[in-house]
């Protein structure tokens, strides 16, 4: 899978917006929004909340996680911890990217936040990093991992597996070359 | 007797704060970690001045109007009080100041930091320093000694030390702390304290006890200590009288000792067991502020009531009883009493000043033998007790300040009955306090204005929620503009009067078409705006002159009249104006509000005329405004909001209690708005606070509606809460279509269905209950269709008893309304014509134009009159046709409600004369018997409201037939009504026919195709019923024994007649007149009998021609069908 597949998918989770025009219920094939009401917050789309960013028809409110304090906890925790753990949104990666890219005007200490959740994410990638090393140098069979996010499974898993093939290839060809080489000595 | 504790409140962020009286005692003061200074009026202050000192501010020192703080850049800097201008810095030290302390007169401060060292400054002059160096770990507290001869301070390094200050030396040390190597490892923070006045005693807080030491000789006198304190004490205060000393701990106890006797006379807990951080005495005495490390600031009060009783027999309590108990009977004497006091301790400051510090108890004697010698407060005591010298002396100056102060206060008698409130300021709904500097002037549905008043920018900026209203705009707020209203046209300002300015409204009407698009009005001068409002195409404003302007939104001036009292705020909503003021004087913290309601359209009017304003106990206004659609409401510092009930004769209900969802005590919801369709409050919640900060951007938060009914939790409870809701909230449809506003048609139909659900679910609650009165009881609110609904239920359920009680009702309910219809209609006819003719109402013009010559010819005499109106509306017709087919096309294809829409229809165009003879007159049976058909229908539900209403007039013909010929038993209808009625039916008849247009009805029959469906079963029918079949046998009989009767006479005679008949012999008419209707009703296809009625409309309206008792009977089979004909079509439309 894309990186940019695993975006599309964070593009529905719902965020808060505050419209500032109106408009009246409007049927989607994801389902109905609206209606919208000037001043009023309510739940859109990510890609929605984005696009009507853009043409600057609302402002968006920050995720309730998507706060230097909570982040700096999570974060912390994540230290502290050798095992992964939960995060407060499946895809909190893409929402940070998406929603600082396009509303930094919208969240306070927007730098700080990006920062932390990249911290946050680094982390976690140097933990899949050191788990994937000793899983293949302990020549385990299986492994389980817990609290992984999409695009972080996403960031390895190609390149991964593949190597993994290539890795029991190169084992199961060197066997039978040394088989035969025993054989003809 | 324990002091009054209060409970805490949230003053700063968590963190270490400190806490102190101004001089006047007037303000608690507090600091904290969050870098603010905050002016409390009082612990209930709900809106504190707050000064933004830095990031953090360590400690504060308070006097003289200077407000000194150490924050954390390391300063310690200067500010004004209570304006909390800065003021300049005083010193700087490397790392923070941990302590600040004026001396006993603020002339100078001293300030210890982290840095080891202390310093002491000159207020005035801050080049005059002197630094103290000695201790080795950062300086925790400091105190001066009142004669500005010693220092103390207390370290980190675990030393107290004593500084003579001219000669920069340390006099004294003891170790008495614990060592630790920064202040935030530090166990107690050791604010430690000199007696007030004589310095005599210096008391340090040591881990559980006061150690006191003596002056000079640095001895320690004695220790204060009590079981009650577990921890270690943090700080000490004395009394301002120097008697009494209080000392808070680490796990929040504070423990106030008589240093006299010392003795404990109070104890307190605090309620969380945070350490107490700050500590401070009353000027007066009787109270203590304190604060905690959580940022919570608390009070105590009656402190001076203990000691009176406990110390009373010690010679110079008595002096300080008198003291205590002056200050204690009228606490607002503080400012007459204080420069009194002030004075008298000055002239012992300045004593001290003169002569050296030995010589002080040498030079206090003089002054007490003068006190005495005019002493009239029980002096002989003084003086007679020498082993107490250093205490009594205080008790001397206070003596003697106690007499010169009796002198002013004991001459007033004092007032001992409720206080009366301040009371509350004027405000614009939905605006935060003047003062911040940072504040919304408004925020309402249309917008936000927010002003920004500091050092960089005086700016007014106005956003729209709806950016198609307009782009949002930056003003330069030169003016100094303090108020504002927003509206969908313009933006209001004003702004108070200076000593040159005059007070100015200044309007942006930025929707004007032209392109000078400000305008700007002066007051007259001493004439303050207090409040204004924007509404549509107008402006109005108040002023302090009681005055209320009315201006165009273009800026013409307009009616202007006076207020009944101070304005405290105005509101506007399309032509409404709704003025809240202060009717009296409240009493006991309540405020006396007074509220009236005008229209200011085309026709003005004051719909509540200055009634009170009911406000919760203790409470004050804070939002008032309208509903979206129009319905006043307002909401009062307890967080309830109040809605007007206009179908309760203008009454306020309570709507919601916002406090109910608040998560925190401090924590309140500002009301920004209320809509009622969907039924939304939007509020924004503040944390700790009662107003939102403009940064962060607040978001706004929807709070459901729940009217404050019993028993909510149970399922009765929810329902009647639910329906009530409804009620109140639809009620503003009703105004709506009164005042010719645009209304969803579908809303209201959806509510009333709603409402009629509740009604249904309610009643099979009671059923299962076994309640059948209470059944009887939701019935009489059910309309006509709901009822049958209950009728069917209760039959099914086997509750025949109920059932037929319910049908009673149903008849009964029937029938009342068909009275009161009539002779509503009766007089609102007769006033109609006289105002309509003459006042001309906008509306109706184009009905009237038309039949003024008939109209006079119908006064002739009263029967008339029915006559007039019903061509009238047949006039009317024709007009109207267009427009409604249309209308009406689009609803029929829905579904079967679809008659209702030209019901409601000439409903609304009646409405204002209520009982107008419908226009549609002539399908009034048509329209009556299809909804009445309808109501059997599947979609009852959508359609039963206006049905009975509607209907029922057509229908009055009907009931009254009902009960005479199917049930006989009924009670009888008045005479009076059935003549009524009978005239109504009678006499339209011949003008029907000459003035009807058949093509016209044709049309209105085709356009209408299920109308005539149903109309024409009813047609069919017509000549078939019992009665009329009667009435043509026996109308020879009626004529012959009474030849001089009229027309309507012959058929009242008739109806009598008919009714003495036996029951077996009507019921062999009724049967005669079914056998015939039965066979119609069978026969053919729909297309057919559009045919079919046309002809026998047609057929109808020529026999109309014939003498009126013909059309008369006509008329009054219709009706006797009803019920056949309402099975008839529930079939028919059961086939569709």
């Amino acid at each position: 899978m894309e990186p940019a597949e695993v975006e599309f998918l964070a593009e529905k989770e719902p965020v808060t917006v505050v419209p500032n025009f109106s408009l009246d219920r409007i049927y989607l094939i994801g389902g109905d929004l609206g209606p919208f009401n000037p001043g009023l917050p309510m739940e859109v789309p990510l890609w929605l909340a984005v696009n009507l960013k853009q043409r600057q028809k609302c402002r968006i409110m920050p995720p309730e996680w998507m706060d230097v304090e909570k982040l700096e906890e999570i974060r912390e925790q994540e230290r502290r911890e050798d095992t992964f753990t939960p995060m407060p949104s499946p895809y909190y990666m893409e929402l940070t990217k998406l929603l600082l890219n396009h509303a930094s005007d919208n969240i306070p200490k927007a730098d700080e936040i990006r920062t932390l959740v990249k911290d946050i994410w680094d982390t976690r990638l140097s933990k899949l990093r050191l788990s994937a090393d000793r899983f293949v140098r302990e020549q385990e069979a299986h492994a389980k991992l817990d609290n992984l996010t999409l695009m972080e499974i996403n960031t390895t898993a190609a390149f991964f597996t593949e190597s993994l093939n290539h890795m029991y290839k190169l084992r199961t060809n060197l066997q039978p070359i040394e088989g035969a080489q025993s054989q003809e000595y | 007797m324990p002091s009054t504790k209060h409970s805490m409140r949230y003053g700063h962020t968590e963190g270490h704060t400190d806490v102190c009286f101004d001089d006047k005692g007037s303000y608690i003061v507090t600091c904290g970690s969050d870098g603010d200074v905050r002016i409390w009026e009082n612990l209930d202050d709900d809106d504190p001045k707050s000064v933004s000192v830095g990031d953090r501010a360590y400690s504060f020192a308070l006097k003289n109007g200077k407000l000194v703080t150490a924050v954390s850049n390391n300063t310690v800097q200067i500010h004004t009080f209570p304006e909390g201008v800065p003021d300049g810095i005083l010193t700087r030290f490397t790392t923070n100041a941990n302590h600040v302390t004026f001396n006993a007169d603020g002339t100078q401060i001293a300030a210890g930091s982290s840095d080891f060292l202390v310093k002491i400054v000159q207020v005035d002059d801050s080049s005059q320093q002197k630094t103290l160096r000695g201790h080795e770990a950062p300086v925790l507290s400091l105190a001066f000694d009142p004669k500005d001869a010693f220092l103390a301070s207390a370290s980190c390094d675990g030393f107290v030390r004593v500084w003579n200050i001219a000669e920069q030396i340390c006099e004294m040390s003891w170790s008495l702390l614990q060592k630790c190597n920064d202040v935030v490892n530090v166990k107690s923070i050791c604010r430690l304290a000199w007696q007030p006045k004589s310095g005599k005693l210096l008391a340090i807080p040591v881990e559980k006890s006061v150690q006191l030491y003596e002056r000079d000789s640095w001895s320690n006198q004695f220790n204060l200590s009590d079981d009650f304190l577990t921890q270690i004490l943090n700080v000490v205060s004395w009394s301002p009288c120097g008697q009494y000393l209080s000392a808070g701990s680490i796990d929040g106890c504070i423990v106030i000792w008589n240093v006299v006797t010392k003795q404990c006379i109070d104890r307190v807990k605090h309620d969380r067991g945070y350490t107490i951080c700050g500590l401070a005495w009353h000027p007066s005495g009787g109270q203590i502020a304190y604060t905690d490390t959580e940022g919570n600031l608390g009070l105590l009060e009656n402190v001076c009531d203990g000691q009176v009783k406990k110390s009373s027999d010690k010679v110079q309590s008595v002096a300080t009883r008198d003291y205590d108990s002056l200050f204690d009977d009228d606490d607002n004497d503080f400012l007459n009493r204080e420069p009194v006091e002030c004075q008298e301790e000055k002239a012992v400051e300045e004593d001290d000043d003169i002569i050296p510090i030995s010589g002080r108890l040498r030079h206090h004697g003089p002054i007490l033998d003068d006190d005495n010698s005019i002493d009239d407060v029980p002096s002989p005591k003084l003086g007679t007790d020498p082993g107490k010298t250093e205490v009594e002396e205080d008790g001397y100056v206070k003596a003697s300040s106690v007499q010169s102060l009796t002198a002013t206060a004991f001459q007033r008698p004092i007032y001992d009955g409720p206080k009366p409130t301040p009371r509350q300021k004027p405000f614009q709904s939905g605006s935060t306090p003047s003062h911040l500097m940072h504040r919304f002037m408004v925020w309402n549905s249309v917008g936000v204005i927010r002003c920004y008043n500091d050092e960089h920018d005086n700016a007014v900026d106005v956003e729209f929620h709806d950016t198609s209203v307009h782009h949002a705009m930056h003003l330069t707020n030169t003016l100094n503009h303090t108020i504002a209203d927003l509206s969908q046209e313009a933006v209001l300002l004003a702004c108070e009067s200076t000593d040159e300015l005059t007070s100015k409204l200044q309007c942006l009407h930025f929707s004007s078409w032209d392109t000078s698009k400000e305008w700007m009005v002066d007051m007259p001068k001493g004439e303050d705006i207090e409040a204004v409002c924007l509404g549509q195409g107008w402006v109005g404003c108040a002023t302090s002159a009681l005055l209320l302007r009315l201006f165009t939104v273009g800026g013409i001036q307009k009616e202007i009249f006076s207020l009944p009292g101070p304005v405290v705020s105005l509101a506007a909503h399309g032509e409404q104006l709704l003025i809240v003021y202060h009717r009296a004087v409240g009493f006991d913290e309540e405020q006396c509000l007074g509220v009236q309601l005008m229209e200011i359209g085309k026709r003005k009017r004051q719909v509540l005329h200055g009634d009170p304003l009911p406000l919760t106990r203790k409470s004050y206004l804070t939002w008032q405004g309208f509903s979206a659609e129009g319905t006043p409401c307002y909401v009062d510092s307890e967080g309830i909001v109040r809605l007007l009930n206009r179908a309760l004769g203008n009454t306020w209900t309570p709507v919601c209690d916002t406090r109910e969802h608040c998560k925190g005590k401090s924590d309140h919801y500002w009301v920004v708005g209320i809509l009622e369709n969907p039924q939304q409050l939007r509020c924004i919640p503040c944390k700790g606070a009662r107003f939102p900060p403009t940064l962060p951007r607040p978001a706004v938060a929807i709070l459901p509606f729940k009217l404050p009914y019993c028993q909510i939790t149970t399922e009765k409870g929810q329902m009647e809460e639910q329906f009530w809701r409804s009620i109140v909230f639809s009620s503003h449809l009703e105004y709506l279509s009164k005042n010719e506003y645009e209304y969803d048609e579908n809303y209201k139909n959806q509510t009333t269905k709603e409402q009629q659900e509740h009604l249904m679910k309610m009643f099979a609650l009671s059923c299962k209950l076994e309640r059948e009165f209470r059944c009887i009881e939701l019935a009489e609110l059910m309309t006509q269709n709901v009822m049958n609904l209950a009728i069917k239920y209760a039959s099914r359920s086997k509750r025949l008893m109920l059932a037929q009680r319910l049908s009673d009702l149903a008849l009964e309910k029937e029938a009342v309304l068909a009275a009161s219809h009539q002779q509503q209609e009766d007089e609102a006819e007769e006033e109609d014509f006289q105002t309509r003719i003459n006042a001309g109402y906008s509306r109706t013009a184009t009905e009237w134009n038309l039949p003024p010559p008939r109209n006079v010819e119908c006064e002739q005499d009263t029967e008339a009159l029915n006559d007039a109106d019903a061509p009238e509306g047949d006039e009317m017709e024709p007009e109207e046709m267009p427009a409604m087919s249309k209308q009406r096309l689009n609803s029929f294809s829905n579904d079967v409600s679809s008659p209702e829409t030209p019901s409601i229809r000439s409903g609304a165009v009646i409405s204002s004369s209520q009982g107008r003879v419908n226009p549609f007159k002539v399908y009034s049976n048509q329209k009556g018997v299809v909804a009445s058909g309808s109501s059997v229908s599947p979609n009852i539900l959508d359609n039963m409201n206006k049905f009975t209403k509607k209907s029922t007039p057509n229908n009055q013909a009907t009931n009254k037939q009902k009960t005479l010929v199917i049930k006989p038993l009924m009670p009888k209808p008045k005479s009076k009504l059935t003549q009524g009625t009978l005239f109504h039916s009678a006499t339209p008849k011949p003008e029907i026919k000459k003035t009807k247009q058949k093509e016209k009805e044709s049309k209105t029959e085709n356009t209408v195709p299920k109308i005539s469906i149903s109309s024409e079963k009813t047609e069919n029918k017509k000549p078939k019923t019992g009665f009329q079949l009667w009435m043509e046998e026996n109308r020879g009989d009626i004529l012959a024994s009474n030849p001089d009767l009229e027309e309507s006479d012959i058929i009242k005679e008739g109806m009598s007649r008919f009714r003495i008949l036996s029951s077996e012999e009507r019921m062999m008419w009724i049967e005669k007149a079914k056998g015939g209707g039965g066979t119609a009703a069978d026969s053919t296809e729909i297309k057919k009998r559009k045919r079919e009625t046309d002809e026998s409309k047609d057929g109808r309206e020529s026999q109309a021609g014939e003498p009126a008792d013909d059309s008369n009977t006509t008329k009054k089979k219709k009706p006797l069908d009803q019920s056949t004909s309402m099975k008839l079509s529930t079939f028919v439309f059961k086939k569709d």
